[in-house]
């Protein structure tokens, strides 16, 4: 693996990379989305997807999560090429992504969404134990359908089940969708917690300042394709015009 | 006393093998979300399989059971899941219902091919321990097979509970119904879970109909078993397909009715054997009227992978002229019998119709199109009918009337089920056919209803004569062929306008969102109302001119198992087109019957391998049923590939010219009799199909050489890929400025705006 090579091509971002696109493209049938996109999320650190509806950030966050295969290209996850790996295998080797919306399942209980996690191989007792005591909302309500409660709850859940299966990267799609901002910056709380902690994530995000203010790396997604990729302070002046500007 | 707690335990011990079939519904929808209904023909396959081993070949019980229940229910439940259950990922519901139901057909038909019904030595099949193994509790004895189904059915309903709830991989089952990206996403494997699912639902079919089958002491058939354990759904539909403890309820209370029907009833209700049979049937409908009304969904559009088109008015005028010459060129060099086979064809493609309009335009769905058929030609019996003999006649206002009765029964079915999804539409339509089946079509007694005398079903056969519309007589064969073909045509290009209309859009809306239909201020019930009576009139008037063309008609004509092969046919021709109607008329009737035919004379001119010829002749009864469970793989049927491959000879006019010119000479060298109609069919076959393939290769080759043919704007980004120059190509027709259009590849530096 050349990876210094690598970081040359990228000269923004210079720590090893754990996960990295190299040239991926992803079609939805005929219609090609993605158009050779190229990024690196080194280890530890946050990596922000911002750009307006449509761009294409969700699809790379599918094609990394495994639910997409890339046309052409590379995806790497700690050097090691995983194009083709189905998205459970790769879940169970410590990629964790919480999907647009709410990632829940409606029709089953607290305790047992936080069961599915255990799949990665983390004892439920354990999963339990750090989601109530993160969210103590969801120990009062481990009897209740997933479904039945609010979105901020729904999106509780969903992050504790990121917080509780230890990953390795972390991917995360839209988290602030349909949430109080109050929310929504409670949850970027536990995202720049959990980076602090060791694990790279990718995050697509809208709300682009909330997003800003935990990520070391931002790349901005327009058509298909990366336009820039630099730090929050790099890109501020671009990104009103070019992002919020729609 | 003794009675009672006799038939008691009877009921408890038959409702208990329902519920362990029903169970193995609810387990296998919860888990793919496809409704099973080839499950009581697994229940039929285990019975007879065991039946084989125990008694045919003389296994020990334990060794015949381990090998059905251990071994091959399950191995063909997985397979059932891998190869053809799998594929139903993004098709509609309608393709959801007709792949298990093809199924279902499929072991059938392979059923009375490998155990031939009629073979001599009668297929005994009995309790475990043999008949005379009892249990004496006081009084009265009870078998240890009644005790061993009902403790089975306790089991399992606590053991699936326990699966549910307690254990992660039962969890995970209920988490693939909710999302099975997500569960993807944490690291489980839902095609895996579905198969165990599949191979566990066929182990409790199976289970089932071991147990039930001594119970019902009646001789082993394929069809009965196949519909007895369609009584599960019932059970299944107490649990809203959720619900076991319900589902477990709902069973053991048609086991206990059904016996006590039995029991109790006067022997002089002659009706009484025949209302046991359909009590689960009507307990179906019950549910169905005090569900709760389902929610609509809107939320997620689905994108499904069937497509259909709808032809233009103009096409669909040359399209029925074009119909009616080829029927008259056919009709000029067919023989009598070839003749009366095509009007049979034809009067099924009517019915087809109805089909069409109610699943094609509005995706519901009616699995019991003949049974509203057999009500029309009750009316048409008793009210519609002038002269005797010879010279009796059909008349319009019989036709008509039988079409507006048909239409008010079909809104009384659909109107409890109209609230909810299309499978329960379905479930009560099929409720509806098997009571009709079971009830009204055995009535042959005289009743005296309102002090009418009345028998609705005489001597088990109606006869229903040729009709006479105004100064038109449709006696002679030749005459009724055009009216069936004229009555499919105005039927179709009907359905063409109707398509067209403010209506046909609303109803085009419906099927893609109801609740998108429902916020626009349409009232979602009228439409689904309005236009199932419309298709039920269809369906009534097809089965009129399906009778009048067979003269005599029994109640086999109107089998709920033919309607649900025409229905499949339908769909496997391509459910949105009015072709395909027409298609699966022409394939259930008159291919499958010539199929039939050409083998059979073979096996008699060939007489040395006759087994050989006879074996096809199997595979012909099973064909049909084949095709429908490939439908997976190509949702939008057989019309629709052959229109795509249509549109590439229309590319090309020497093609057309070929094929026209070639389909003419060689009828024209039928009609003088140079060649007889059996090489007429087969050059026919051969034209049809090879001329357009060596064509199709002729022109892809060239279109390899040439320039590629340019897409249309609106078909940009459907037809091929959008790409960057298309951007800039529609920013320069539009006369756009400054709008950003990065290359694909480029990174752009400093961008200044999006295109609004």
């Amino acid at each position: 693996m050349s990876e210094t090579h690598y970081h040359e091509d990228h000269g923004a971002i210079a720590d090893a990379p754990l996960l990295e696109l190299v040239d991926v493209r992803a079609a939805y049938g005929t219609i090609e989305v993605l158009h050779g996109i190229s990024l690196s999320v080194p280890q530890g650190s946050v990596v922000a997807l911002l750009g307006p509806n449509g761009a294409g950030k969700s699809t790379i966050l599918k094609v990394v999560s495994g639910l997409l295969q890339p046309t052409a290209g590379e995806v790497r996850l700690a050097g090691r090429v995983v194009n083709g790996a189905p998205a459970d295998e790769l879940a169970r080797l410590g990629l964790c992504t919480i999907p647009e919306g709410r990632g829940v399942f409606p029709n089953l209980t607290v305790r047992e969404n936080l069961w599915m996690a255990t799949m990665s191989g983390v004892p439920l007792a354990d999963v339990e134990e750090i989601a109530y005591a993160r969210f103590p909302r969801l120990g009062e309500r481990r009897k209740q359908l997933a479904g039945t409660m609010s979105g901020g709850e729904q999106q509780m859940l969903s992050m504790a089940r990121a917080l509780s299966v230890n990953p390795s990267v972390l991917l995360l799609d839209e988290l602030s969708m349909g949430l109080a901002p109050l929310v929504v910056a409670n949850l970027y709380e536990i995202v720049a917690q959990v980076s602090q902690e060791g694990v790279s994530i990718l995050v697509s995000e809208q709300f682009a300042r909330t997003v800003l203010g935990i990520a070391q790396y931002a790349a901005i997604v327009l058509h298909g394709t990366i336009t820039r990729v630099g730090t929050p302070a790099e890109l501020e002046d671009e990104l009103s015009a070019a992002y919020l500007g729609s | 006393m003794q009675t009672f707690l006799q038939y008691t335990i009877l009921g408890l011990a038959i409702g208990g093998s329902y519920f362990i079939a029903a169970s193995g519904l609810v387990v296998t929808y919860t888990t793919s979300g496809i409704f099973n209904f080839a499950q009581g023909a697994i229940a039929m396959i285990a019975v007879f399989t065991y039946w084989q081993f125990r008694w045919g070949w003389n296994w020990p019980a334990p060794l015949a059971l381990l090998m059905v229940l251990g071994v091959l229910a399950p191995l063909l439940g997985a397979a059932l899941y891998q190869v053809v259950m799998k594929n139903l990922r993004g098709t509609s519901e309608v393709t959801k219902i007709i792949v298990p139901i093809g199924v279902m057909l499929g072991f059938q038909a392979l059923a009375t091919w490998v155990w031939n019904p009629t073979s001599s030595t009668p297929r005994q099949f009995q309790k475990f321990f043999g008949p005379n193994a009892f249990v004496h509790f006081g009084s009265i004895k009870v078998s240890w097979h009644e005790i061993i189904a009902f403790v089975i059915a306790i089991a399992i309903a606590v053991g699936i509970r326990l699966l549910f709830v307690r254990t992660r991989s039962g969890v995970a089952m209920r988490a693939v119904v909710d999302d099975p990206e997500l569960l993807q996403l944490n690291g489980g494997r839902p095609e895996r879970l579905a198969m165990i699912s599949w191979a566990g639902g066929s182990f409790l079919a199976a289970l089932a109909g071991i147990l039930i089958q001594p119970m019902i002491g009646s001789a082993m058939s394929a069809g009965q078993l196949t519909l007895l354990v369609i009584d599960a759904f019932a059970a299944a539909m107490f649990g809203r397909l959720r619900s076991l403890p319900r589902t477990l309820a709902g069973a053991l209370v048609i086991g206990i009715t059904t016996t006590y029907v039995i029991a109790y009833f006067p022997s002089k209700w002659t009706w009484a054997s025949s209302f046991r049979n359909s009590l689960p049937m009507i307990f179906l409908f019950i549910v169905l009227i005090v569900l709760p009304q389902d929610r609509l969904r809107g939320a997620t559009v689905l994108r499904l992978r069937e497509r259909f088109r709808m032809p233009s008015i103009r096409t669909a005028w040359i399209a029925g002229l074009v119909l009616m010459v080829v029927v008259f060129c056919l009709k000029v060099i067919m023989e009598r019998t070839a003749v009366n086979t095509l009007t049979l064809a034809l009067t099924f493609a009517i019915i087809a119709l109805s089909l069409v309009l109610l699943t094609g335009f509005a995706g519901e769905i009616n699995l019991a199109a003949l049974s509203f058929g057999a009500i029309a030609v009750i009316v048409v019996y008793h009210f519609g009918t002038t002269g005797s003999g010879s010279d009796a006649r059909t008349t319009l206002w019989g036709i008509l009337l039988a079409a507006v009765v048909t239409a008010l029964v079909g809104a009384v079915i659909a109107l409890p089920a109209l609230r909810l999804r299309g499978l329960y539409l379905a479930l009560a339509t099929m409720a509806f056919g098997v009571f009709v089946s079971r009830m009204v079509l055995t009535e042959r007694n005289e009743r005296d209803i309102f002090g009418l005398k009345f028998t609705i079903f005489t001597a088990g056969q109606l006869t229903i004569p040729k009709p006479k519309i105004g100064p038109f007589d449709f006696n002679s064969p030749d005459a009724f062929l055009f009216l069936c073909a004229g009555l499919f045509a105005i039927i179709g290009i009907g359905m063409v306008y109707l398509r067209h209309s403010g209506y046909g859009r609303r109803l085009a809306a419906m099927k893609d969102s109801p609740a998108a239909s429902a916020t626009l201020g349409m009232s979602v019930v009228r439409l689904k109302l309005s236009i199932f009576m419309m298709s039920t009139a269809i369906a009534g008037i097809g089965g009129v001119m399906m009778a009048a063309q067979i003269g005599t008609v029994n109640s086999d004509r109107f089998d709920i198992l033919l309607s649900l092969s025409l229905m499949m046919i339908t769909v496997v021709g391509g459910i949105g087109y009015i072709s395909g109607a027409l298609f699966a008329g022409i394939f259930l009737i008159a291919f499958v019957q010539m199929l039939d035919l050409t083998l059979k004379k073979f096996a008699v001119d060939y007489s040395s391998i006759e087994a050989i010829f006879l074996f096809f002749v199997s595979v012909v009864t099973v064909l049909p049923a084949t095709i429908g469970i490939t439908m997976g793989k190509n949702p939008s049927g057989a019309v629709s590939e052959i229109l795509n491959g249509l549109d590439q000879i229309k590319q090309s006019k020497p093609l057309v010219i070929t094929l026209v010119g070639l389909e003419a000479a060689i009828w024209a060298l039928a009609a003088t009799d140079v060649i007889t109609n059996w090489h007429f069919v087969i050059l026919t076959m051969v034209n049809l199909f090879i001329v357009p393939v060596v064509g199709g290769k002729v022109l892809l080759a060239r279109a390899m050489r040439g320039v590629p043919k340019p897409v249309p704007p609106e078909l940009v980004g459907i037809d091929r890929p959008f790409t960057f120059d298309d951007l800039a190509e529609m920013d320069r027709a539009l006369d756009l400025e400054g709008v950003v259009v990065p290359s694909a590849g480029t990174v752009r530096e400093g961008a200044t705006g999006v295109s609004a």
